[in-house]
């Protein structure tokens, strides 16, 4: 047996797999979480992603393979259970009661006296900045508002690591961000391992320390973002950029970017948006001064150049790359 | 890092606060305020109070139902209190876990620290909190219907247990199916299904629950089985210890539902059903069995018809009236007169009376008398007994009663003469005492009052919202 008392890692998932009646839903996914981290999970439609959830929230037994939590085996479900804290797809909310009355209602059933568990629902209404709609029937929250609320669920118990299940899903752009701040807080001050499943590529990327990549059950890439961006780079092969470009100055870019050697083609001259596949290993630059050059020359030929990027450095890239044949 | 490495003993982990032994009480109450300040068992119980006095009206407004009497009026609507009321319950009970499971609630309930037991639990006594409800509302209506008949009390409390009974065996029932349903629509359709069965049955004209199978199937079905009791105890003035063997299968039904529910569901309660063949098969052979206790249960109340015995004597028999006109729900007394005629004391008698219909349609004597037969010890040369008997006027008719003496016989291979009394001609015209507007009050007023008092409960929910909004404060760490 280790140590784990001392350890910062608070999740460790060996070889789990899942199938039913002979097809598989998940296969040998094992990673590591650490206190005070965010891991993504990503992966197309029917990659995975929620049986693996089930599986490390004890709802669902794994076909082979084993996940400790905070030290405890998976064959102690019960003692796991008051150790993590879930948010699931859906909510799961009550449309009848309000905000403070849920929470006190899950605080008991966490072993929270009735008169404590009132004071508990309402610092943690604090913690997810629902304190003022307290008293407010659950079916007057926004979804914004829901989703919090289904966090300071999640967090009544104290978890040493959280589960969520497409949170930012449905949320606006600002909802997003202020969702992915308190999760990162959550992460940051209370020391609690935060496994995040999203379809949102940019939220993970922004949001996430490690990320594991499921495709069809398996996984096809994990490690922190750096990591997976930098084993996806096909160095040697085409590279393609992106520019966005105002119309008017369409046909001027297009001329120019075909007049220089480095550029094998130029394609989808429309809306605003070029994309630009520079020649292979014989070009005339090296990589890395090629994006330079077109840039120099488009601001030369006086073309205004309104977004830059090169393809394969976003991890929506590398996901399209990795999940290519499954339906996102 | 690998799982080994990682995995600590259970008595090296710091505990974590424990979840009370009673947590069934965290979510009954729960449940019970969802259930009532949520409206929906107000919903359920305005619609009941409106089925029964509609039920009620008609009874006491048509024509040919005005023959019945109090005593069966009572029972009557008891029959529609309890089938109705319990009715509820079941609905409730569906709804129980497949509910949760389509609103996607169940996952987070499975996440806690509760045990399913405990959840189921406080989950069917939130489903059982109807009934209660149910019953007091149809108490105004007995009263009503009931016309100061001492009927009433008996009434009261014989529904009030057998009522509760049901209701835990239909609340039982309907959460048992929700556990291995995904959709609530499949949990309500089984359960009402099931419920629908038993209560046609009950409907059914007399002739056909009648023979073999007839009483098989009425004393397997909890439904028809407790109504066949109320009725042979309300309106037939039979014992409640005569017709007993009637309550076995509701009591059967309780036993082996909620032992299904928390030795065999509960266990097994999982976010999603019916994955398993096998534990399909496994529920279907428990099914089965279920069937098969109640097919013996049935069996055995259903054997055992007293056999009489057969003597000769020398005897006379005769009633002291001769034709009686009375109406249907009176009750008429008289004497008969046991003479001994011979020299000798004559054997044991038995004197059984009965009433054939003179229109020559059939009459179920043990439905008009607490006592259809007397035992007579042996009655000395030259002397004479006499007898009470007791008749309730079921319904409008023209009959004959008579009485017959059997002397015991005086040994296996013997027999003896029965002597039969003159007949008691009898009378009987429609009962008229129910006053249909007696009942029309009630058949308004009970649903207004219902709904007055969901009006009631919404008010004062909203105005615990109001006083419950707390105040904004400056953030405090969980």
């Amino acid at each position: 047996m280790g140590d784990a008392t001392t350890s910062s890692v608070v999740l460790v998932a060996e070889r789990l797999s899942k199938s039913y009646n002979g097809e598989i839903a998940l296969e040998e996914l094992s990673f590591e979480l650490q206190r005070g981290h965010v891991l993504g999970f990503l992966g197309p439609n029917g990659a995975g992603k929620t049986t693996a959830i089930r599986i490390l929230t004890t709802i669902l037994q794994p076909s082979t393979g084993r996940f400790t939590i905070d030290g405890i085996a998976s064959e102690h479900p019960a003692a796991i259970r008051p150790r993590i804290g879930v948010l699931p797809e859906t909510l799961g909310l009550p449309n009848q009661i309000t905000g403070i009355e849920y929470l006190s209602y899950f605080a008991q059933l966490y072993g929270w006296a009735r008169s404590e568990a009132r004071p508990r629902a309402l610092s943690l209404l604090d913690v997810v900045g629902l304190r003022t709609k307290a008293g407010k029937l659950i079916r007057t929250y926004s979804h914004g508002m829901r989703q919090r609320l289904g966090i300071a669920r999640a967090l009544v118990n104290d978890p040493v690591v959280m589960f969520l299940d497409e949170p930012v899903m449905g949320l606006d752009p600002k909802g997003q961000q202020d969702l992915l701040d308190l999760l990162r807080e959550i992460a940051v001050d209370r020391g609690a391992g935060i496994v995040f499943c999203s379809h949102s590529l940019s939220d993970v990327e922004g949001a996430c320390d490690e990320v594991v990549i499921l495709s069809s059950g398996r996984v096809v890439a994990s490690g922190s973002i750096s990591e997976v961006l930098g084993r996806a780079r096909h160095d040697g092969e085409r590279t393609g950029l992106r520019l966005r470009i105002p119309t008017s100055a369409m046909d001027r870019a297009g001329a120019t970017l075909r007049t220089m050697d480095v550029v094998e083609e130029v394609t989808g001259l429309v809306d605003g948006q070029v994309r630009v596949i520079v020649k292979g290993p014989d070009r005339p630059l090296p990589a890395d001064m090629v994006a330079n050059e077109i840039l120099a020359r488009l601001i030369d030929a006086e073309v205004p150049v309104l977004g830059f990027e090169i393809e394969g450095s976003r991890l929506a890239d590398v996901f399209m790359q990795l999940t290519e044949g499954s339906s996102p | 890092m690998s799982v080994q490495e990682a995995t600590r003993e259970l008595s090296e982990v710091e505990p974590r606060r424990r979840t009370p032994r009673g947590s069934w009480v965290v979510v009954f109450r729960e449940e019970v305020v969802e259930l009532w300040v949520g409206g929906r068992a107000i919903n359920l119980l305005i619609l009941y109070s409106l089925l029964l006095g509609l039920m009620t009206f008609l009874l006491a407004t048509n024509s040919e139902l005005n023959l019945i009497p109090p005593k069966e009026m009572a029972f009557l609507t008891l029959q529609n209190a309890i089938f109705f009321g319990v009715f509820i319950g079941m609905i409730i009970g569906a709804d129980g876990i497949s509910g949760e499971r389509e609103r996607g609630t169940l996952e987070v309930l499975l996440l806690t620290p509760t045990s399913r037991r405990q959840l189921l639990f406080g989950k069917l006594l939130s489903a059982l909190t109807p009934w209660p409800a149910a019953f007091l509302i149809s108490i105004p209506t007995l009263i009503v219907v009931s016309q100061g008949n001492a009927v009433l009390g008996q009434s009261l409390w014989l529904g009030a247990v057998l009522g509760s009974v049901l209701a835990l065996a239909f609340a039982g029932f309907g959460l048992l199916v929700s556990t291995w349903c995904n959709s609530n629509k499949t949990s309500m359709f089984v359960s009402l299904s099931a419920w629908l069965l038993m209560f046609l049955l009950t409907q059914l004209p007399g002739e056909v629950q009648k023979g073999d199978f007839g009483y098989f199937v009425q004393r397997i079905n909890p439904m028809q089985a407790s109504s066949e009791f109320l009725e042979k105890v309300l309106v037939n003035n039979r014992t409640i210890s005569e017709k007993a063997p009637f309550l076995r299968s509701s009591v059967i039904a309780v036993v082996v539902v909620i032992g299904l529910l928390f030795l065999v569901a509960a266990p097994r309660l999982r976010l999603v059903a019916g994955r398993a063949h096998r534990a399909r098969a496994r529920w279907g052979s428990l099914a089965g069995m279920t069937l098969a206790v109640m097919l013996l249960v049935g069996m055995g109340t259903a054997l055992g018809a007293p056999l009489h015995q057969q003597g000769s004597s020398d005897l006379a028999l005769s009633i002291e009236k001769t034709a009686l006109t009375v109406k249907a729900g009176d009750e008429i007394q008289f004497e008969s007169l046991i003479e001994n005629n011979g020299t000798q004391d004559s054997p044991p008698v038995i004197l059984a009376m009965n009433i054939i219909n003179l229109k020559g349609d059939v009459v179920d004597p043990e439905d008009w008398s607490p006592q259809r037969t007397q035992k007579v010890p042996p009655i000395a040369a030259s002397d004479a007994l006499r007898h009470d008997w007791t008749i309730d006027a079921i319904l409008k008719g023209d009959y004959l009663v008579y009485i017959v003496a059997i002397p015991r016989p005086e040994g296996a291979s013997s027999t003896s003469q029965p002597v039969a009394s003159n007949g008691l001609h009898l009378t009987i015209g429609a009962f008229t005492r129910l006053n249909p507007e007696g009942v029309l009050p009630v058949v308004i007023f009970v649903p207004l009052g219902v709904t007055l008092c969901l009006l009631l409960v919404v008010r004062l929910r909203l105005r615990r919202l109001a006083r419950d909004e707390p105040s904004p404060a400056p953030s405090a760490p969980a």
